[in-house]
């Protein structure tokens, strides 16, 4: 329900008026004595003299007690007397009073989200010993919020429908702990879990460090409850296809995988599992490390580069580098097993992956042609090579073909610079010259 | 080559060597740097080798295929030995005809003698070439002499003596005593003193230390590292040995960019041949020293040759660089002591020991000593990589090496230091090039990357190359560099797209002030650079984009337009064959014209004309 209707959303900045027409920011600068705990380190009047002089700066004043009543009717008064479109106060933390004064402005009408706080006691005179330079930053800090308030735009609270229900993604014992305090609260949950069963990692373990509780203990009774609770809707064996929409209002399209028993009917008896011949039990997860996927043929692959290596962390580059070179890109299989391999974790791994420009976490074409886009070979034109080999290809740089043959790449500096514009196309060096691109590449078609 | 017993036995195994070797006999040395194989040096080695066996001269005649010479833009190079006879650009036809004029005779071959543009006179020897003549060649001189797969080469002309020296006859601290009087400064861009790196080295606690040779070379338009590496990769080993005995070290690196792998390669094969000569590893000639190195091979990020992103890189981390409040000679590689030094640095390293200190100290000027090897690219006659000493004028190495602008040209500026470095414009092409005066001029002596460029290279382009390149190439890690350099570009991008306004220029410089005040590490500090330098020389351009949204070196596309001159137009119909998008019409021998609305501006027409008829505007 909407409980207040007012200027439309947040037009025009702070200069607007309600009318909509644009004025001069006017900013009032306050700056708090806090007793002592702010002036025994900074010269607040100094900070409110020099705060004067800042642009868009109309008043600037220092009070003991910024926070007392007599110190809001100061900021309440200066607005009506002088006008004022926004107003900063140099104080405490905003934790502490923002509320405090955003409650003070707006009630002398000016938009409560026009108001700044600059926080010189906990990020400057609690914590510095040097008055100079403390006052210096405080100038600084007052700065930095006057020019922040000439750009903010007045906000308006509204009320909004929602829908007091939550989606949670994942059945381990993390998200069976969040469903259920969330159930007890009161409201509906969704709990979404993409195997046949809730429990997850947990549920592989014995023990639990570093207690040595048992496992199951913990997750059992939890796992009848989440199944059990009338506010817990559970959707195992399937997945989150899709979520739009914003707080409060979410939509979800959850993908519910085939199950091939009529839920319905089924009284849990087991039978159908006990006869099975095939045996293909989807709960059964890969060990922790190993991918499911990855074939005994990479497995010799991915050890053999390893071993060439030694198994250090340390060498984690040097072993992408021949993954890179072996597979022509790096599969994430790949980089599973090697942080499985190294005992890296896999973030590490990836983060490594991601961050250097040698890897490709695409698989990338049969030919790789690379322009050097290196200083020299810009000023003699390089750019225009690569548009004629984008257009060629009819892809962009790092782009590869459909149909695998080609990856386009830029490289920054091949170290050929005297024969620039140079393009690579494997390990052939080329000198191109702008409009002998197309020739260059056509040597390797009829090849 | 053989194994070698100890300091003593080093000269016996030389004096083997060269026993073996007729002084007298003909040399055919082929360049195979990275350059000269992109224009077919290796298929023209193979056919000399190919012609002397078939000649059956192979016991007379020695095919050595070099590092390279320096001389990229004539390539492929081949010098016939002992007369010093360089012949440019040779074919794989023209090498039966080499053979038989001047190996096995003593002829010259006119047609592939380097014709001096000034004079129009033939050069016959290499030294006398303008290019080599005005050169200082201490480090890239010994390239064409050998082959970098051969440590018995190296040996040859007296490689590891210094090391021998340092071993035999000085205590490490008098190896450092010695770089540092020297005035060695780093060549990998920041300049400082190795002999003050070393001894702060050597004063942090801590009784492991490590040494490590910087050759990730990410400066865009710089490539001498690469080819010493490649080239002479025995002499970078020997300085970083003795740098080893003189710090006490026993575990160095290199770390080498993965864009290199023909230097990865030489450079491994060089320290196997090492090894098992027993000039490395344990018990290096028979002195009960120990040192080895390992090759680490970069990941592709130019901030990898930041001191601490780099020793990130090596312990298998994503090479973000750490603040500085302690220095890597303190707590470095897996936060001990640790040396690094570029490529050339280490070089040096062996011919100070060689030849002393005061000989060094001899080379340059007040601040900076020793010879600098340049590449000089773009727009020049004689593009390559010149070894010049400190202090020489930019002028010199434009017009007395370089051979001037090409194609009737002008010159515009010239660009040294990379990314970090800036532009320089006419008015100070008498500047003497060292690591003060070129800081002075807002630019920077940074690897040694000169890039020259002419009338037609348009300075807010460059600048919006560079901005661009650190944009892609910074790391992330701290706010100023990954958001400045964003928040640069777009404005940069702005400008070229004929969206320039008069309040960007104010911008630019407020975030290039932001940027050197508070980015973590130099690839963000010195990013703006390339800005202010434009900005300071260049201005004029500025603004010709901003107010008359005009690309005065008709560059930024959306600011040129093609058009066919009339007069000169021939109707020979090449630019609308090539055309790519069929903007061209008009009859064969007649006046062609552009469609404006299908012109994509790629330019191509304007390069394949012959007749200069068509105008950028
Ligand atoms: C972003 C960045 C990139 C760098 N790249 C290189 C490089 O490619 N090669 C190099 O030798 N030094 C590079 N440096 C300089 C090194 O950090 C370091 O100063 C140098 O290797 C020290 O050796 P030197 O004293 O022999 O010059 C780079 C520095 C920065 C900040
Ligand atoms: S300045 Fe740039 S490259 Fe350096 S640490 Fe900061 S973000 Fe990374």
């Amino acid at each position: 329900m909407a409980k207040e209707e007012r200027a439309p959303e947040t037009e025009g900045g702070a200069n607007a008026s309600e009318q909509g027409e644009v004025r001069e920011p006017r900013i009032g600068v306050y700056v708090c004595h806090c007793g002592i705990n702010i002036a025994y380190m900074v010269d607040v009047r100094k900070v409110a003299e020099v705060a004067g002089t800042f642009p868009n700066v109309v008043v600037a004043r220092t009070y003991p007690y910024m926070c007392s009543d007599p110190g809001q009717s100061l900021i309440r008064d200066d607005i009506e007397k002088s006008d004022l479109t926004g107003v900063v106060v140099a104080a405490c933390s905003p934790r502490m009073h923002e509320p405090t004064f955003r409650a003070a402005v707006s009630d002398a009408g000016v938009n409560p989200y026009l108001l700044d706080m600059a926080n010189i006691r906990e990020q400057c005179s609690w914590i510095h010993e040097e008055p100079e330079a403390a006052t210096e930053k405080a100038i600084d800090l007052v700065r930095a919020a006057v020019a922040r308030a000439s750009h903010l735009s007045p906000l308006v609270e509204r009320e909004v429908p929602v829908t007091p229900e939550s989606l949670v993604v994942g059945g381990g014992i993390a998200g069976i702990q969040a469903a259920l305090d969330i159930a007890e609260a009161g409201y509906r949950v969704h709990l979404v879990e993409k195997e046949p069963t809730i429990g997850g990692r947990m549920a592989q373990l014995d023990k639990t460090f570093p207690t040595l509780d048992c496992s199951a203990c913990i997750l059992t009774p939890r796992m009848v409850d989440a199944s059990r609770h009338p506010n817990i809707e559970l959707a195992t064996y399937s997945e989150v296809k899709e979520v739009e929409g914003y707080i409060g209002n979410f939509n979800a399209t959850l993908t519910r995988k085939a199950r091939y028993v009529d839920l319905e009917k089924c009284t849990n008896c087991g039978l159908c599992y006990a006869s099975c011949p095939v045996r293909n039990v989807p709960q059964l997860r890969e060990p922790v490390g190993i991918p499911r996927d990855l074939s005994e043929k990479d497995r010799t692959r991915l050890d053999a580069i390893i071993a060439d290596h030694g198994i250090d962390a340390e060498l984690l580059i040097q072993i992408l580098q021949d993954v890179n070179i072996e597979y022509n890109y790096l599969p994430v299989d790949a980089l599973k097993y090697v942080a499985f391999r190294l005992g890296v974790r896999p973030a590490t791994v990836y983060h490594v992956a991601s961050f250097y420009t040698a890897f490709s976490l695409e698989p990338r074409g049969r030919k790789i042609v690379k322009v050097c886009t290196g200083t020299a070979c810009h000023a003699r034109g390089a750019v225009r090579v690569l548009e004629e080999l984008e257009r060629r290809l009819g892809i962009g740089p790092g782009e590869t073909t459909e149909d695998m043959a080609y990856t386009l790449l830029t490289v920054n500096c091949l170290g050929c610079c005297a024969l620039g514009p140079v393009v690579v196309v494997d390990n052939d060096y080329h000198s191109v010259v702008p409009g002998d691109a197309d020739a260059m590449l056509a040597r390797y078609e009829t090849a | 080559m053989r194994h070698v017993k100890d300091i003593a036995d080093l000269e016996r195994a030389r004096r083997e060597i060269m026993k073996g070797r007729d002084p007298d006999a003909r040399v055919v040395a082929i360049c195979c740097g990275t350059g000269c194989i992109a224009c077919g040096g290796l298929t023209v080695a193979d056919a000399f080798r190919s012609e002397v066996d078939s000649r059956a001269l192979a016991s007379k005649v020695r095919v050595l295929t070099t590092g390279c010479h320096g001389f990229c833009e004539r390539g492929p190079l081949v010098v016939v030995q002992p007369a010093g006879i360089l012949y440019q650009q040779v074919k794989p036809d023209d090498v039966a005809e080499i053979v038989e004029t001047s190996v096995e005779g003593d002829d010259l071959v006119e047609r592939l003698l380097y014709v001096d543009s000034a004079s129009g006179e033939k050069i016959v020897r290499e030294e006398d070439v303008p290019f080599y003549k005005h050169q200082t060649r201490l480090i890239l001189g010994r390239n064409g002499a050998l082959d970098p797969t051969s440590v018995e080469d190296y040996v040859a002309i007296g490689g590891y003596g210094s090391l021998a020296k340092a071993l035999d006859a000085m205590t490490p601290d008098e190896i450092v005593a010695t770089v540092k009087a020297s005035g060695l400064r780093g060549r990998g861009g920041g300049g400082f003193s190795t002999g003050r790196k070393w001894e702060s080295c050597l004063k942090a606690p801590g009784d492991v230390r490590y040494l490590i040779c910087n050759a990730d070379e990410g400066d865009p338009g710089a490539y001498m590292d690469r080819s010493i590496l490649e080239g002479n990769p025995h002499s970078v080993l020997e300085g970083m040995v003795i740098g080893a005995f003189a710090l006490g070290v026993t575990d160095g690196y290199i770390y080498v960019r993965e864009e290199y792998p023909l230097a990865v390669a030489n450079f491994t094969r060089a320290l196997d041949d090492a090894r098992a000569a027993g000039l490395l590893g344990v018990n290096i000639l028979g002195t009960g020293f120990s040192f080895d190195v390992a090759v680490a091979r970069g990941g592709g990020a130019f901030v990898c040759g930041e001191s601490t992103a780099l020793m990130a890189s090596i312990e298998g981390l994503p090479g973000e660089p750490r603040p500085k409040h302690i220095h890597t000679v303190e707590r470095g590689l897996r936060q001990r002591p640790t040396v690094l030094n570029n490529v050339e640095t280490w070089a040096n390293v062996p011919l100070i020991v060689d030849k002393g200190a005061e000989w060094f100290a001899a080379i340059g000027t007040e601040g900076s000593k020793g010879t600098k090897i340049f590449s000089l690219v773009g727009k020049v006659n004689n593009t390559g990589l010149v070894e010049v000493p400190m202090g020489i004028t930019l002028r010199e190495i434009i017009d007395d090496i370089g051979g001037g602008i090409r194609g009737g040209h002008s010159f515009k500026a010239v660009q040294t230091g990379g990314p970090s470095g800036g532009c320089i414009s006419e008015d100070l092409l008498d500047l003497p090039v060292d690591f003060d005066r070129l800081a002075e001029a807002g630019s920077m002596m940074g690897s040694g990357g000169m890039i020259v460029m002419d009338d037609r290279n348009c300075m807010v382009d460059i600048a919006k190359y560079f901005v661009g390149f650190l944009k892609d190439e910074s790391c992330g890690k701290c706010t100023p560099c990954r958001e400045g350099l964003r928040q640069m570009h777009a404005i940069l991008t702005d400008i070229t797209e004929g969206r320039g306004e008069e309040r960007h220029l104010d911008e630019l410089e407020y975030i290039s002030w932001g940027l050197e005040q508070t980015a973590l590490c130099q690839l963000g500090s010195t990013a703006q650079n390339p800005v202010l330098t434009t900005l300071r020389y260049f201005r004029d351009e500025y603004r010709a984009h901003i107010e008359e949204k005009r690309c005065p070196a008709g560059v930024c596309k959306a600011l040129v337009t093609y058009s066919v001159v009339a007069d000169a137009c021939t109707g020979c119909t090449v630019c609308a064959k090539k055309c790519p998008s069929d903007a061209i019409e008009g009859e064969p021998k007649k006046v062609h014209g552009i469609v404006q609305d299908k012109c994509i501006k790629c330019g191509i027409c304007y390069e394949v004309c012959k007749f200069d008829a068509i105008a950028i505007d």
